[in-house]
């Protein structure tokens, strides 16, 4: 078992290092998921501010076209000079007007346009506060460079409305001489902030301080952090911010998002004007998120390597086996077979050696208890044969199989009718006990056709083995022999200790505990006793009590034992001493 | 009367006319220097860098509207008649002029001509100007009691800027656009003509000796820095 334990020890560390991958894995890999989003809030910051660049130069380039109209120039050339009425105003805001709805068809069409004289003065207004005219736009950066002959954009805010503007010059060609200027604007809205985000996979809003300008998407977001992100970039270069700035979480309703955020340049820069780029945060992957991440793509065999999976799978499945089958089934099984081997009796032990480990531990038990079961049934033997004597011929054996291990009775089953269990009788030589007289020579032994069960006629000799006579039917008292009645029990020395302690020493005062057989175990008593006499043992203290007592507890014993019907005891001389031996009788 | 008191008030007459000293004119153009500032960086910035024109050549800078001259007696503290009023309009995105100068005590009022509301304020005082906006047609008025340069602007408009120099001297002067500028009533004397331009006095002084009639002063500008700043 070292190896499978040691294999085993191995799977587990793989599973332990394979789960310990799995959980941690997906950590840096929503690490980097994150830094790459990240990157690409950023990646889309600058190409939204590359964008709004490319917008400001086009818008430059319409407000130059604009302002190179030569309505406009002699418009705003004549109105240099002299002051400003309404007429003239509305002279040339509809000038202005017809070129916007007219020439800038196919051009971006601005959301309101400014017509500015060469001293700073509004002369016209298209779209938005068209009404008003003669008031100073000089002052403003943005008109003031237009009017120094630069074109050049800006945003401007009003009515809490963004305005990207452009202006450009109007210059005489003639002379060379400036007339004016043209501010035209454009509204930032919803539509331009789709159009900005349309390939970028991201959600731009625009914002003017804690109010929401316009925005690719309806973001319900809270603007104190995109303040306070703000609020960290000042004073640094504006068009700069999306490289400064560091992302952040925010929550929009019930959705997360990754913002960035960055000012918007030019007027609207003092007014807390910026931008913020939106993506969407991706749910936590964890072990739980990448697997459900997983997509059928992921587990085709051209993607995954399932033939490497598969046959780590099976070596390791196969090593498996193999350690479990040499190290535990074989041996097992070759235990089983020898014990088998054992149970049907075509081997005595078990061989230790050839099992190694736990199962070489197992047959040495094995072999310890059948050791010790057969000394303990040697001893029995001895006991009995002390008691009884060898066993006579022709008896089912009761004395041979003391020397060896009763098996079992199995429940149910038939007692094995040539493995009698020993008898319990144990009495100790009347011989040791002083002042007996030697025991007179046995009879002849009795012929091997004796019943059993009878008692055997009482031996000539003791060395002889006891010829029983021909027993009496089962419950019928055998006639006791004359010699029974003639010799009277000596005092009690006859009987060991066992048969002796705590009962009387009148043999006539024995209760009657044979029941049925009573007469039985009293012809036997007689018998016994006689033969005690004729061999000159004392029979004082052995009681018929006593003697009744021990032949049933060990007709008992052996009937449940052996499962005989009954069982016959026959007085014989052994050495010289009376013995008793019983015998089972079974059916038929 | 009596002789004696006759004699004493035809005295005391005379006195008193040889004490009146007479006032004149006094006009004057700034000389500018050939090389003006370069032009500065734009207050605001759009995405783009502004980019001149390709038709014409840019406008040169305009200094003149950013300067004004004082006339500060050499010696002895400045005498004159009562400061007055200046009054400083508000004519839309700008001042009339970006820079304002007023004598102390003299009562400055601010008209917004424009049709935008402005909020004033001045930066190195606060409580110069009156709390509240100048509505369109509406006026606030402050009187300033030293010397002193105040950078005047909107809190809602950045771009929208003034400077106010207040002077000790009554006689003071804005410029045209020509460079010109003329101070009436300078009484007799000796005086040094100051420019101030921009946000701050230009150094040198050019000393005038003012007569009984018109006196004509052309100051020679020194060479403007755009930097010359506070």
């Amino acid at each position: 078992m070292f190896f499978s334990k040691i294999w085993f020890f191995l799977i587990a560390l793989v599973a332990a290092v394979g789960l310990t991958i799995a959980l941690v894995m997906p950590r840096p890999a929503a690490r980097n998921h994150g830094n790459e989003e990240k990157q690409r809030l950023v990646v889309a910051c600058t190409v939204i501010d590359i964008l709004l660049g490319d917008d400001a130069r086009n818008r430059v380039e319409l407000a130059s076209a604009f302002g190179r109209k030569t309505e406009v120039v002699a418009a705003l050339d004549a109105a240099g000079g002299v002051a400003l009425d309404e007429t003239r105003m509305k002279q040339v805001r509809s000038l202005a007007t017809n070129i916007i709805e007219e020439e800038m068809k196919g051009a971006r069409k601005p959301d309101f346009a400014v017509l500015i004289d060469k001293r700073g003065r509004v002369v016209a207004r298209v779209a938005l506060d068209e009404n008003e005219f003669g008031d100073v736009a000089a002052g403003r950066p943005l008109v003031d460079d237009a009017l120094a002959g630069y074109v050049r954009d800006d945003l401007w805010a009003h009515n809490g409305t963004l305005y990207l503007v452009t202006a450009a010059p109007v210059v005489k060609r003639e002379t060379q001489a400036y007339a004016g200027a043209i501010v035209i604007g454009h509204q930032v809205t919803n539509a331009l902030a789709q159009r900005l985000v349309k390939s970028l996979d991201v959600d731009v809003g625009f914002y003017l301080g804690k109010d929401e300008v316009a925005g690719s998407k309806t973001l319900a977001v809270e603007t104190s952090p995109l303040l306070d992100a703000v609020k960290r970039l000042s004073g640094g270069e504006i068009s700069q911010d999306c490289l400064a700035n560091k992302s952040f979480p925010i929550i929009a309703g019930k959705e997360s998002y990754t913002a960035l955020v960055a000012r918007l340049p030019g007027e609207v820069s003092t007014r807390q004007a910026y931008y913020g780029v939106f993506i969407k945060r991706p749910a936590a992957l964890g072990f739980v998120g990448t697997l459900e991440a997983v997509e059928q793509g992921d587990l085709a065999p051209s993607s995954f390597p399932w033939i490497f999976v598969g046959g780590g799978f099976l070596v390791m499945l196969g090593i498996g086996i193999a350690l479990m089958f040499i190290e535990s089934d074989r041996p097992l099984r070759r235990l089983a077979a020898e014990s088998v081997k054992l149970g049907k009796g075509e081997a005595e032990r078990l061989s230790e050696d050839a099992h190694p480990g736990k199962y070489g531990s197992i047959a040495r038990s094995v072999n310890i208890a059948i050791d010790k079961l057969g000394r303990e049934a040697k001893t029995a033997k001895k006991d009995m044969d002390q008691l009884l004597g060898p066993s006579p011929e022709g008896s089912l054996g009761t004395i041979d199989l003391l020397a060896t291990a009763l098996p079992a009775v199995r429940p149910g089953g038939a007692p094995s009718a040539g493995s009698p269990p020993p008898s319990e009788f144990k009495f100790h030589s009347a011989s040791t006990q002083p002042g007996l007289a030697a025991p007179p020579p046995r009879p002849a032994p009795a012929p091997p056709s004796a019943r059993p069960g009878t008692p055997p006629p009482f031996a000539a000799t003791p060395s002889s083995r006891p010829v029983a006579p021909p027993p009496p039917p089962l419950g019928i008292p055998t006639p006791a022999p004359s010699f029974a009645a003639a010799t009277a029990p000596p005092s009690a020395l006859g009987l060991d200790d066992d048969i002796l302690g705590g009962a009387g020493s009148d043999p006539a005062s024995a209760p009657d505990v044979g029941g049925g057989g009573d007469d039985y175990f009293k012809q036997v008593f007689d018998q016994f006793i006689a033969m005690k006499k004729s061999c000159g043992e004392p029979v004082a203290g052995l009681t018929l009590a006593k003697f009744s007592e021990k032949l049933v507890k060990n007709r008992d014993d052996l009937m449940s034992k052996t499962g005989c019907r009954d069982v016959r005891f026959t007085v014989y001389v052994k050495d010289g001493k009376a013995a008793l031996k019983a015998t089972p009788v079974k059916d038929d | 009367m009596s002789l004696p008191l006759r004699l004493c008030v035809v005295v005391l007459g005379s006195l008193a006319l040889a004490g009146q000293v007479e006032a004149g004119p006094v006009s004057g153009k700034l000389d500018l220097p050939k090389e003006l500032p370069p032009r500065e960086p734009a207050a605001t910035k759009g995405f783009l860098e502004r980019a001149e024109n390709p038709l014409a050549n840019p406008r040169p800078v305009v200094v003149l509207p950013y300067m004004v001259v004082v006339l500060e007696q050499a010696e002895g503290a400045q005498k004159g008649a009562a400061p007055g009023q200046v009054i400083w309009e508000l004519v839309g995105e700008s001042f009339s002029r970006p820079v304002m100068i007023a004598p102390i005590g003299a009562e400055v009022v601010i008209k917004n001509v424009s049709k935008t509301a402005r909020t004033l304020v001045a930066t190195e005082d606060d409580k110069l100007i009156p709390s509240g906006p100048i509505n369109p047609t509406g006026s606030k008025s402050f009187r300033v009691a030293e010397a002193k340069v105040y950078n005047i602007g909107d809190t809602n408009a950045a771009y929208l800027h003034g400077t106010l120099v207040t002077v000790t001297s009554p006689y003071i002067a804005t410029v045209d656009d020509a460079g010109k500028f003329e101070l009436a009533d300078v009484p007799e004397g000796n005086y040094k003509l100051r420019i101030f331009y921009k946000s701050q006095w230009l150094e040198g002084t050019t000393d005038v000796a003012v007569g009984p009639k018109k006196t004509e002063v052309n100051p020679k500008v020194p060479t403007l820095i755009a930097s010359q700043k506070k």
